[in-house]
């Protein structure tokens, strides 16, 4: 063992040591029922209108953490993006899966886009949302290329939707500072709570972080599956 | 004006940038200034909008602590015309067309603006993050193998050094149940000013660290400096450290008031000035002696932070902001001038200019008076000397910084003896190309108007050292709603 081996070893005993012994002092009796969570429990319903009160904190209450969120996941793609190299036009493809497996692959990424837009669209009801359901998303556009490696992927289409989608919920925040005086305020009501067509602006918000994260993510996979293996 | 704005304008270029490029090259050119230069409009009209108090923005209308704050102050505002100016400057001349990269340029800027003006601990780490990813990308840009490897490395840290900085977060949220920042200040006194509440802050420190070249997280600074294009070195080392330094100090101002926090920045400040320009004495390249040169002074801004009160805030700034006008341009000159320091001989009669922009610059880093690194060190000095308490550990940080800048003299004046010397066999190095000079020269005339107007500058510093240092009107200003609505939260 070298010098730099035993100070990372010193260096993650001493760190588990002291996070043991600070996890000792702390209190989990009453954890989640602390100033902040509370006060949202009680009011989120009312002053937001979602069923899921998930919802009301990720993008009424810190709507713009999930903005910063989806700038965090633009940025890793980007970056990606200027470190991928490109593919040479005549590099060659890795063969097609079988019969079995493309046939279940057209088969499945339908569904999949539908279970995607449920789940982005029912975001302020149920468990879910804008990520979970564009994670779904991307993976209807990129399981077809993984079944037959040599199917091409639109970029300029995944980068048009991915900006414009970013741009509109910018845009819905400006919207609200407009009209009511603050950056990314709900916005057309609260509607009954647990009804599709409630918690006004919300479920837009959710529409477009979906549409970016599906966007971002078929995009990122699409060009790592295209960038060349080096031996 | 909203402050807002200065968050919302680049973000909303940097998602369109693509879209605008492939559709229009030319417009596409000029997006990215463009929008800057609204920037930087909106940053002195706010600054003039809030000579009578700084202005709180409740993101979505919900007041603190229940949402986020934008909490702009004078002190915020300064650190974001230094970000959105010296990203400005750093445009002058750049390559055109290269869409990825001016993307993670704006990016920067958008998270750089957010994290100086946040009032809330959780949408700080986001803001970092933001800041942080686009520094690993633009790290990698040049498109070397070796660039590859110091971004990677850089990655590997900072990841670590983001975890660190995350799970302190979350101790301070499973203590006090709160993440926005008037409202910790308000509650520190009884919840956090315990060792668990220190050890938060440790975790922080060097989670923060890696972007501010705090002594033990930063191993990745001199090889990405010296493999980084000159201009993200120039930003990542001049202008984004010191924001990651500037939540440090709101930290220890608002939350961290009369605790032994401000040894540890002090002691951390301490090592990295010694490790730091000793290290810068062994170095034989320039961009190396520029990246050692500059864990020092950052060394330097984090032993100003530490001194308690308006004094040590006014000598980090001071610092700080001196040397956001300094490395960058001394970073300029690299890229005809890097490599090893024996290729320098004869440099000033290939290009005067050249020469002296460096001799200049390294005689305010040293501290040469009338140019205004002198002022800046001698604010710390007399800042350090004016302590209270723990006034050993004080002193011993002035015996360090006047040794490091013996040693900095050292090694500055080696390399512009160098530079006058006579020309030698060797082919002598070529002159700085005038895209690189111009920001150079851009950066050097703001630091001669500096030397002009330091009694007004010093004035002003004064105003926002105080009003940055007082932890009541932080706490009053934020938080009036919260005591009207929820009486029974407002204290535990």
């Amino acid at each position: 063992m070298n010098l730099r081996d035993i100070s990372g070893l010193i260096f993650i005993i001493g760190l588990g040591l002291l996070l043991g012994a600070v996890l000792k002092t702390l209190a989990y009796d009453n954890i989640l029922t602390g100033a902040v969570g509370t006060a949202i429990l009680n009011n989120a319903a009312t002053e937001v209108g979602t069923a899921n009160i998930v919802t009301s904190v990720l993008l009424a209450y810190r709507g713009l953490d999930t903005l910063g969120e989806l700038t965090v996941l633009f940025v890793a793609a980007t970056a990606a993006g200027l470190v991928l190299g490109q593919r040479r036009p005549e590099a060659v493809h890795d063969p097609d899966a079988g019969f079995i497996l493309r046939s279940a692959a057209d088969l499945l990424s339908p569904f999949l886009i539908l279970v995607g837009i449920y789940i982005i669209l029912h975001g302020h009801l149920t468990p879910g949302g804008g990520f979970q359901g564009g994670a779904i998303l991307a993976a209807a556009f990129f399981v077809p290329i993984l079944a037959s490696p040599a199917s091409p992927f639109n970029h300029k289409v995944s980068s048009l939707v991915e900006g414009l989608a970013g741009a509109a919920f910018i845009i819905i925040g400006l919207i609200a500072l407009f009209d009511k005086g603050y950056f990314l305020a709900p916005l057309l009501g609260t509607g009954e709570v647990g009804q599709l067509f409630s918690a006004g602006s919300l479920p837009l918000l959710y529409l477009a972080v979906g549409l970016k994260v599906g966007a971002e993510l078929a995009g990122l996979l699409a060009r790592l599956h295209e960038t060349e293996a080096s031996d | 004006m909203n402050g807002i704005w200065l968050v919302a304008l680049p973000l909303l270029g940097a998602f369109l940038l693509p879209i605008v490029y492939r559709q229009h090259t030319i417009v596409g050119y000029w997006t990215g200034p463009f929008i800057l230069l609204i920037n930087f409009a909106i940053a002195l009209g706010l600054w003039h909008g809030i000579a009578n108090g700084p202005q709180i923005i409740a993101m979505g209308g919900f007041s603190a602590p229940l949402g986020i704050i934008f909490y702009v102050d004078k002190l915020a505002l300064l650190f974001v015309i230094a970000v959105v100016l010296g990203t400005l400057v750093l445009w002058l001349g750049k390559e055109r067309g290269k869409v990825q990269e001016e993307t993670l340029l704006l990016l920067i800027v958008a998270g750089g603006c957010g994290l100086a003006l946040s009032g809330d601990l959780f949408n700080i780490y986001v803001f970092y993050e933001i800041v942080a990813l686009a520094s690993y990308g633009l790290a990698a840009s040049k498109g070397s193998g070796a660039g590859y490897g110091a971004s990677l490395r850089f990655l590997i840290l900072g990841a670590l050094g983001s975890s660190l900085l995350l799970l302190g977060i979350a101790l301070i949220y499973a203590v006090t149940g709160t993440l926005n920042l008037a409202h910790l200040a308000e509650l520190a006194p009884q919840m956090l000013n315990g060792s668990t509440g220190l050890v938060a802050f440790a975790l922080i420190l060097i989670g923060l660290g890696v972007k501010a070249e705090v002594f033990p997280v930063n191993t990745w600074v001199p090889e990405v400096y010296a493999t980084a294009p000159a201009r993200v070195s120039a930003l990542l080392g001049g202008i984004v450290s010191k924001l990651a330094l500037l939540v440090v100090l709101r930290l220890l101002v608002l939350i961290y008031d009369d605790t032994s926090a401000y040894l540890l920045l002090l002691n951390l400040g301490v090592l990295g000035v010694l490790t730091g320009e000793l290290a810068a004495l062994r170095a034989t390249d320039l961009r190396q002696v520029l990246a050692y040169s500059s864990i020092g002074q950052l060394g330097l801004v984090a032993i100003a932070f530490s001194i308690p009160g308006s004094a040590g805030v006014i000598a980090g700034i001071a610092l700080a902001l001196h040397h956001a006008l300094v490395k960058p341009a001394l970073f300029m000159l690299t890229p005809a001038w890097g490599g090893h320091l024996k290729r320098l001989v004869g440099a000033a009669q290939v290009s005067m200019p050249g020469a002296l922009l460096f001799l200049v610059l390294a005689l305010s880093l040293i501290g040469i008076p009338p140019l205004p690194g002198f002022w800046a060190k001698f604010l710390l000095v007399t800042g350090a000397l004016g302590t209270t308490e723990n006034v050993a550990w004080y002193q011993m940080a002035i015996a360090v910084v006047l040794i490091a800048t013996v040693i900095k003299t050292a090694y500055f004046m080696r390399i512009a003896r160098l530079m006058f010397q006579g020309q030698s066999r060797e082919k002598p190095v070529s002159a700085p190309h005038s895209r690189e000079l111009a920001p150079a020269l851009t950066l050097v005339g703001l630091l001669l108007v500096s030397v002009l107007t330091v009694g007004p500058i010093s004035k002003s510093l004064e105003a926002v050292a105080s009003e940055a240092s007082d932890r009541k009107a932080y706490i009053k200003n934020t938080l009036p709603v919260w005591d009207k609505s929820f009486p029974a939260l407002s204290v535990k």
